[in-house]
């Protein structure tokens, strides 16, 4: 365990060093997560000046909504969103080779290499909302509480993370992954939006339960705002699937990695 | 005159069989814009739950109008053209162009045309499969008038949408990497084009603001006469705003690249 850790820190330095060089990069990239957001938030805004509630949550409950999904994808984004994109590139150009070489779990590797400074940045940004969300509605966590919604957003992270490598892992077959990343923030929509909105069965079945976009932001904000109130179907649900959808992710991983062939020699 | 007309045309078929080879991607594409549709209809059929009317318009106005800019995406839309512009700026393929009797706008615009026909075209497929669902849903007032003046708008958004694209192009001549400039004003168009919200639903001293901006002229000002939105003398004085946003923009293209083409090496034969 420790040898991971000292593995990735070696990859948090390299990152960081390497920002420092493209400081106008990281510059342009953070103010363009920052739009993208503030877009989300203006959106609530709009709406909410002509309606009271979006299916029974108002305007502080669906910012905390909001700022929980920009939270757990700005920690997508920081952590592990550029090694998983360019492991599709890699995969097909070759250049993968270079992680079956490395001293350690090859999915690891693989998929922890770059961190991207400009998304957890952003995700300072994105904690600032739901704090402002949780003041505005006057909720007063206690220490447990936010033990469980940090616990809610660390299983969101791992439910988004698992679905993104297991749609990279299809260039495994496909040789091309292109455009996954449009699906991917396709899917993402979902998640700001609360679940009582979901009405009938196959969206419910579709986008709730079958991929648990939905469930991923939806559980945090409840805990927060409901409390110990939560069923123990909303407390383990995400910590079930998130089980589940990694242990697929793990799996489907090491089934497509058979098929990999080199292309670099 | 027609020989001039003729090297057009021929970027312009060219154009249609490059982009052919993209069918099945723009097909794809638009089959996974009816999930983003899908969020619109499951996100403003909560908002309307317990109200008649949004901004004086119904949820089937609203769900037309979101629609409507989904297929005016496909229809005016610059996809990539400014990473191509960019593209053959950075990698020289502009030098052929520098000794041809060929404008390198008119060029690419031409081949843009093409390239919105072909996508156009293919979300036809996806609509068609989406339309059992959505067709009781549409609802467009019928007044002739509103295509009079509509068709004219959509190609000015086109022209916008393109010049806009060109315009970030041409910033390859003095920035190597573009790809930030164009995202950030992607959120931009977004919001102020009208496709995360119909325009009007802002407070009214932003939104009059805001429509004498270029943005809300790519998208937004075509939707909303097709969907009720506007009136005939609206529409007519913001044609007019929307016409002179394209005379100004072209002007800008052409400062541009003749700027650009100054700081321009052309190196190799």
């Amino acid at each position: 365990m420790l040898h991971y850790f000292r593995i990735w820190l070696a990859s948090v330095r390299y990152s960081i060093v390497r920002t420092m060089m493209f400081r106008g990069d990281f510059l342009v990239w953070s103010l363009v997560e920052l739009f993208w957001m503030t877009v989300n938030l203006l959106l609530i805004n709009v709406i909410y000046r002509h309606t009271d509630s979006i299916a029974g949550w108002d305007k502080y409950e669906m910012i905390l909504l909001v700022g929980t999904s920009m939270l757990i994808q700005r920690f997508l984004m920081g952590f592990f969103w550029s090694s998983i994109f360019e492991m599709g590139r890699n995969v097909r150009t070759g250049a993968f080779d270079f992680f079956l070489a490395q001293p350690g779990n090859i999915m690891f590797m693989a998929t922890t290499r770059k961190l991207d400074p400009d998304g957890l940045i952003n995700s300072v940004v994105a904690a600032g909302v739901v704090l402002y969300a949780v003041n505005q509605l006057g909720l007063q966590p206690g220490p447990l509480d936010v033990l469980l919604y940090a616990f809610m957003v660390g299983c969101g992270l791992v439910i988004h993370y698992s679905i993104l490598v297991l749609s990279i892992s299809l260039v495994f077959w496909l040789t091309s992954a292109q455009g996954v990343e449009g699906t991917y923030f396709t899917l993402t929509e979902f998640s700001r939006l609360p679940r009582e909105a979901f009405k009938g069965f196959v969206s419910q079945a579709l986008f709730v339960w079958l991929l648990p976009v939905v469930v991923v932001s939806n559980a945090p904000a409840r805990a927060l705002i409901d409390r110990f109130e939560l069923s123990w179907a909303w407390t383990l649900g995400p910590f079930l699937f998130a089980a589940a959808w990694f242990g697929l992710a793990v799996f489907v991983f090491h089934r497509g990695l058979r098929r990999y062939t080199s292309a670099s020699s | 005159m027609l020989a001039a007309v003729d090297k057009y045309r021929h970027a312009f078929l060219l154009g249609l069989q490059g982009n052919l080879v993209y069918r099945w991607n723009f097909a794809v594409r638009g089959f996974f814009s009816l999930f983003h549709l899908a969020v619109v209809f499951i996100l403003w059929g909560a908002a309307f739950a317990g109200t008649e009317a949004i901004g004086g318009f119904d949820l089937r106005q609203t769900l037309t109008y979101f629609i409507t800019i989904l297929v005016l995406q496909f229809f005016v839309s610059a996809f990539n053209e400014d990473y191509q512009i960019s593209e053959e700026i950075r990698n020289g393929l502009i030098n052929q162009f520098l000794l041809k009797p060929i404008n390198y706008f008119l060029y690419r615009f031409s081949i843009f045309v093409a390239a919105r026909l072909v996508s156009g075209a293919l979300v036809i497929l996806p609509l068609l499969v989406a339309l059992p669902f959505v067709h009781g849903v549409l609802t467009f007032p019928l007044e002739p008038w509103r295509l009079a003046i509509g068709l004219p708008a959509v190609f000015l958004s086109a022209m916008i949408q393109f010049t806009i694209a060109y315009c970030f192009g041409m910033l390859t001549f003095w920035f190597l990497e573009i790809q930030g400039f164009v995202i950030l004003s992607m959120a931009i168009e977004a919001v102020l084009g009208g496709q995360i919200f119909p325009l009007d639903l802002m407070s009214p001293d932003i939104f009059a603001t805001s429509m004498l901006l270029p943005y809300p002229y790519q998208m937004y000002f075509p939707a909303a006469i097709f969907t009720g939105r506007f009136g005939f003398e609206e529409s007519l004085w913001c044609l007019g705003i929307q016409a002179c946003w394209v005379g100004i923009l072209v002007v800008i293209s052409r400062g541009l690249w003749a700027r650009g083409l100054r700081r321009h090496t052309a190196v190799g034969g």
